[in-house]
C-alpha cells in the first residue's frame, strides 16, 4: 500500500494505490496526517489505483472527512471500483461524501 | 437321493460285510480245524509207536523170562534124566522161585521110563489149597494125553524155545495159558521130553495198560495165527479207526492199537463246536455293532447336514453384515472435507461390532460400538443398532436425542440383558463442529493436527439397552482442519499375545504418535494400527472383534497469529480458492473484517493465540454455498451481539468504529456464532443462486 500526497495550492491530493486492508491501515492512517491539517482547501482522494478498502481504510476515510468539515476543507473522492463502491453503498459513505 | 435308497446301499454294504466276516471266520475255522487235525493225528502216531515199544519191551521182559525158565528147567532135567522122581522137585523149585510161572511141567515121550508108565507129565502148577500154593502131580493119562498136545508136537520137533497157541490149561492153571516149550535131550542127545512153562495170560493184561492209550481206545495181542492173547476190541460196526501194529520177533506175536476217530478228535470236535459258536456270537454282535453303527452314521449325517446348512446360514449372515458396514473407501467423493477409513476383523464368522457413517445436510453421523457377547445374539443385536442408528438419524441431529431414542428402542423387551456401548459423532461438515455422545463406550483418540495424542473427553453414560428412559449427556468439540479422530473397540487395547498381555491404550497411542505425513491417512492410520496389533499378537487366537474407524476432517484452511499484520496473508489463501472471481472481494472484506474482530477483542492483551480459517462448500440443486468458519480459542466474543451501525448518520454524527460487522453482515447471508469447547466458533455463510 501506498499512498502520495500532493498539494497544488488549494488542492490536496491523496493517491491511494494497492490495498488498504487492516494491516496497512496503521501505516496509511500516519502517511494521512498532513491531510488533517489542510485548512480551507478541497481535498481530493484518489482512488484510481486503491484495489481494495476494508473497515480500517473506511475509518480514515471517515477520519479525514471529520477533521476536513473542522477545519473547513472539502473531501472528494474520485475514480473508485465498482467494489469499492459497493462497499460504499454498503456502509452508507456513498452520503457522507462527494463522489466524482 | 432319497432315504429309502441310502437305507438299501448302507444295508447291502452292511450284507457283505457280514458275509466277507462269515467266510474269513469260517475259512479261520477250517485251517484251525485242519491244522489241529493233523497235528492231534501226528501226536497219536507217536504215542502209539512208543506205547507199543514200551509194551514189547514189557512181553519180551515177560518172554524172555519164560524162555530162561524152560531153558534152565530142561538142563536140570537134563541133569537128573536118570532120576524120574527128582522132577517133581525141580518143577516145584522153579514154580516156588519164579512167581510169573503159572505152571511148568516136564512131560515124556512114551514109555520113556517103563516104571512110570505110558504117559509120564510131571506138573507143578499154583493152587491155592494145596501145601506152599503148589500143588505138584503126574498128570499124564489117558484122560490127559499130551502126546496129541501141539507143544508136545513141536516140543519135540523144534529144538529150541518154541511159543503154543493160547489154550485153557484143564490140567494145570485151569486158565487161559499161553506155553513156551523147551526139548529136553537124553544122554545121547536125543528129544526124550519136553519141557513146558504156562504163562497166564492175566500177566499179559498187566502188559496191555501200556496200549490203552486213550480212554476209549483199543488193542488186542495177538500170536502169530492170529489168535487173541489180549484184547479190547470194539464192537460198534461202521467205526473208523487209526491202527498201528507191532511184531514182537520172539514170539511173532502181533500188537495192534485201535483208536476210533471219533475219540481221537473228539476234543476237537469240541472245539470245533465252541468255534462256530462262538463265530456265530461274533459275527451277531458284529450284526449289533453294525446296526448301532449304522444308527450313529445317521445321527452323524443328520448332524453334519445340520451343521453344514449352519456354516451356510453363517456364511450369509457374513456377508450380509459386511454389507451393513460401509466398505467403499474413499466413500464421499464430493466431499473433500472429509477422509474416513473403517474396518471391522470379527473373531468369529460374524461379530457384535459395528460402525457406520453417512453424510445428510451436510453432516456427518457416524458410530462406533461393541455389542456384549459374541456370534449370532451379538450379530442380530449389532444389526438391530444399526438399523435404529441409520432410522433415528434420517430425522434427527441432537447426538443425545439420538442417543435416547436408540436406547429407548433397545431396552424395550431386552430379555436377554444384552447391551451395547456405542459411540456417536454428529459432525457437522461446515463448521468442524463436532458433536458427541458416548454410551460406556471407549473414549476415542483425537489426533490434532499439531501432532499431540489426546484422548476425548467423554461423559460416563450408560450403554445402550440397560435402562430405558435414561438421559443422555452430549457433548462438543471443534475438530480443526487434519484433526484425526480415531476411534476403536475393546478387541484392539484387549487384543492378547500368546502370553496373554493386552496390547493396551499405550501401545495404541504410540502407534498414533509415530504416525507422520501419508499415515495420518484414516486408511492408513487403521491400517498401520492393524499390522502393529497383527505383529504384536503374534501366533495368538484373535479372541474378540476388532474393530476401528478413523475420521480426518480436512478441509481448506488458513491458520494466522493473532497479529493483524498476518492479514495480507488472508487475501493470498482467499484467492488460492475456487470461488467465483466476483466474490473475491467482497468475501476478503467480511473474512478481514471478522478476523480483525477476532484479533482485536478475543485475545485481549496478548499475541501468541491462533485464528483459523476454514473454508467449505456446499451444493444443492437450487444453491451453491460457500462457508467460511473462524475459530479461535480465545475468550468468549460473540461479534453477533454487536449493535446495528446506523448508517444513515452524518458525518459528524458516527462513529468510528463499529463498521467491520456491519460490513460482515451487509456481505454474507448468515453469521452464526457458536461457543464449542472453550472455542469461539464464528459461521459466515455465502450463498450463490444458480
Amino acid at each position: 500500500m501506498e499512498t502520495t500526497i500532493q498539494k497544488n495550492g488549494n488542492q490536496v491530493v491523496a493517491l491511494f494505490k494497492g490495498r488498504l486492508d487492516t494491516a496497512a491501515a496503521v501505516t496509511t492512517a500516519e502517511e494521512v496526517k498532513p491531510l488533517m491539517e489542510a485548512a480551507n482547501s478541497e481535498i481530493i482522494l484518489d482512488c484510481s489505483q486503491l484495489e481494495y478498502i476494508s473497515s480500517s481504510g473506511l475509518r480514515i476515510f471517515l477520519s479525514i472527512r471529520k477533521e476536513a468539515a473542522a477545519h473547513g476543507s472539502k473531501v472528494i473522492v474520485r475514480n473508485i471500483s465498482a467494489d469499492i463502491r459497493q462497499v460504499f453503498m454498503m456502509t452508507g459513505f456513498i452520503s457522507l461524501f462527494e463522489i466524482q | 437321493m432319497s432315504k429309502s435308497s441310502k437305507m438299501s446301499i448302507r444295508s447291502k454294504s452292511g450284507f457283505w460285510i457280514l458275509l466277507v466276516a462269515a467266510a474269513l471266520l469260517e475259512s479261520i475255522a477250517c485251517i484251525q480245524y485242519f491244522t489241529s487235525r493233523a497235528a492231534i493225528r501226528r501226536e497219536a502216531c507217536t504215542r502209539a509207536r512208543t506205547e507199543l515199544r514200551a509194551a514189547e519191551l514189557e512181553i519180551n521182559v515177560h518172554t524172555a523170562e519164560m524162555e530162561a525158565a524152560a531153558k534152565m528147567l530142561a538142563a536140570m532135567a537134563e541133569y537128573h534124566i536118570e532120576e524120574p522122581e527128582m522132577m517133581y522137585g525141580m518143577t516145584r523149585i522153579l514154580l516156588n522161585t519164579l512167581s510169573n510161572v503159572e505152571s511148568a511141567g516136564i512131560a515124556f515121550i512114551p514109555d520113556y521110563y517103563p516104571e512110570c508108565g505110558h504117559w509120564f507129565e510131571v506138573c507143578s502148577s499154583r493152587a491155592a489149597d494145596a501145601p506152599g500154593g503148589i500143588y505138584t502131580r503126574q498128570i499124564g493119562g489117558p484122560e490127559h494125553d499130551y502126546f496129541r498136545a501141539e507143544w508136545f508136537h513141536n516140543g519135540l520137533s523144534i529144538d529150541s524155545a518154541w511159543w503154543c497157541e493160547p489154550y485153557l490149561d484143564d490140567a494145570g492153571a485151569q486158565t487161559m495159558v499161553v506155553s513156551c516149550s523147551y526139548p529136553v535131550h537124553s544122554r545121547e542127545g536125543k528129544v526124550v521130553a519136553v519141557v513146558c512153562i504156562d504163562l497166564s495170560l492175566s500177566k499179559l493184561t498187566k502188559v496191555s495198560e501200556y496200549l490203552q492209550v486213550f480212554k476209549d481206545s483199543y488193542y488186542s495181542i495177538r500170536s502169530s495165527t492170529g489168535a487173541d492173547l489180549v484184547q479190547r476190541p470194539d464192537t460198534t460196526p461202521g467205526r473208523k479207526y487209526l491202527t498201528f501194529d507191532e511184531e514182537i520177533d520172539a514170539t511173532g506175536w502181533h500188537m495192534s492199537i485201535i483208536i476210533p476217530e471219533d475219540i481221537l478228535y473228539a476234543d476237537l470236535k469240541k472245539l470245533g463246536m465252541l468255534i462256530t459258536i462262538l463265530m456265530f456270537l461274533g459275527l451277531a454282535l458284529l450284526v449289533f455293532i453294525m446296526y448301532r453303527a449304522g444308527m450313529n452314521m445317521q445321527r452323524l449325517i443328520t448332524v453334519n447336514t445340520q451343521k453344514e446348512r449352519m456354516e451356510n446360514e453363517l456364511e450369509i449372515a457374513q456377508t450380509i453384515q459386511n454389507a451393513m458396514l460401509p466398505k467403499v473407501f474413499p466413500p464421499f467423493l464430493d466431499c473433500k472435507d472429509l477422509n474416513i477409513y473403517g474396518s471391522v476383523k470379527p473373531a468369529k464368522e460374524i461379530g457384535g461390532d459395528l460402525y457406520d457413517f453417512y453424510i445428510r445436510h451436510e453432516k456427518l453421523f457416524f458410530c462406533i460400538g461393541d455389542v456384549s457377547g459374541k456370534g449370532v445374539p451379538a450379530a442380530l443385536i449389532m444389526a438391530t443398532t444399526r438399523s435404529l442408528f441409520r432410522t433415528i438419524t434420517s430425522h434427527e441431529e441432537e447426538a443425545a436425542a439420538i442417543m435416547r431414542q436408540i436406547n429407548d428402542a433397545m431396552s424395550e423387551n431386552n430379555e436377554q440383558n444384552m447391551f451395547v456401548t456405542l459411540f456417536l459423532g454428529v459432525l457437522d461438515l461446515n463448521t468442524g463442529v463436532l458433536e458427541y455422545c458416548n454410551a460406556g463406550h471407549n473414549a476415542p483418540v483425537l489426533l490434532p493436527s499439531d501432532r499431540s495424542v489426546k484422548e476425548v473427553e467423554v461423559l460416563p453414560n450408560l450403554p445402550l439397552g440397560v435402562m430405558s428412559g435414561f438421559t443422555f449427556t452430549a457433548q462438543k468439540t471443534k475438530m480443526q482442519p487434519d484433526d484425526v479422530l480415531f476411534l476403536y473397540t475393546d478387541g484392539l487395547t484387549e487384543a492378547e499375545n500368546i502370553r496373554h498381555e493386552l496390547f493396551g491404550e499405550e501401545r495404541m497411542n504410540g502407534v498414533l504418535a509415530a504416525a507422520k505425513g501419508e499415515e495420518l491417512g484414516p486408511r492408513n492410520l487403521v491400517m498401520k494400527m492393524q499390522e502393529a496389533v497383527t505383529a504384536y499378537v503374534g501366533e495368538a487366537q484373535q479372541s474378540d472383534d476388532l474393530t476401528m474407524l478413523a475420521v480426518r476432517y480436512q478441509r481448506p484452511a488458513i491458520v494466522m497469529r493473532n497479529d493483524i499484520q498476518q492479514i495480507p496473508t488472508l487475501s493470498e489463501w482467499i484467492e488460492g480458492l475456487d470461488i467465483p472471481k466476483e466474490l473475491n472481494m467482497p468475501v476478503n472484506l467480511a473474512l478481514e473484517e471478522a478476523v480483525t474482530n477476532v484479533m482485536l477483542y478475543a485475545y485481549p492483551g496478548q499475541r501468541d493465540g491462533k485464528v483459523f480459517v476454514e473454508y467449505a462448500e456446499n451444493h444443492n440443486e437450487h444453491e451453491k454455498t460457500l462457508v467460511f468458519t473462524i475459530s479461535d480459542c480465545g475468550v468468549p466474543f460473540d461479534p453477533t451481539q454487536a449493535p446495528e451501525a446506523d448508517i444513515s448518520l452524518s458525518a459528524e454524527e458516527r462513529a468510528i468504529g463499529g463498521l467491520g460487522i456491519h460490513l460482515v453482515r451487509q456481505l454474507m447471508d448468515e453469521i452464526r456464532y457458536e461457543r464449542v469447547e472453550e472455542k469461539n466458533v464464528l459461521t459466515l455463510v455465502k450463498r450463490i443462486e444458480r
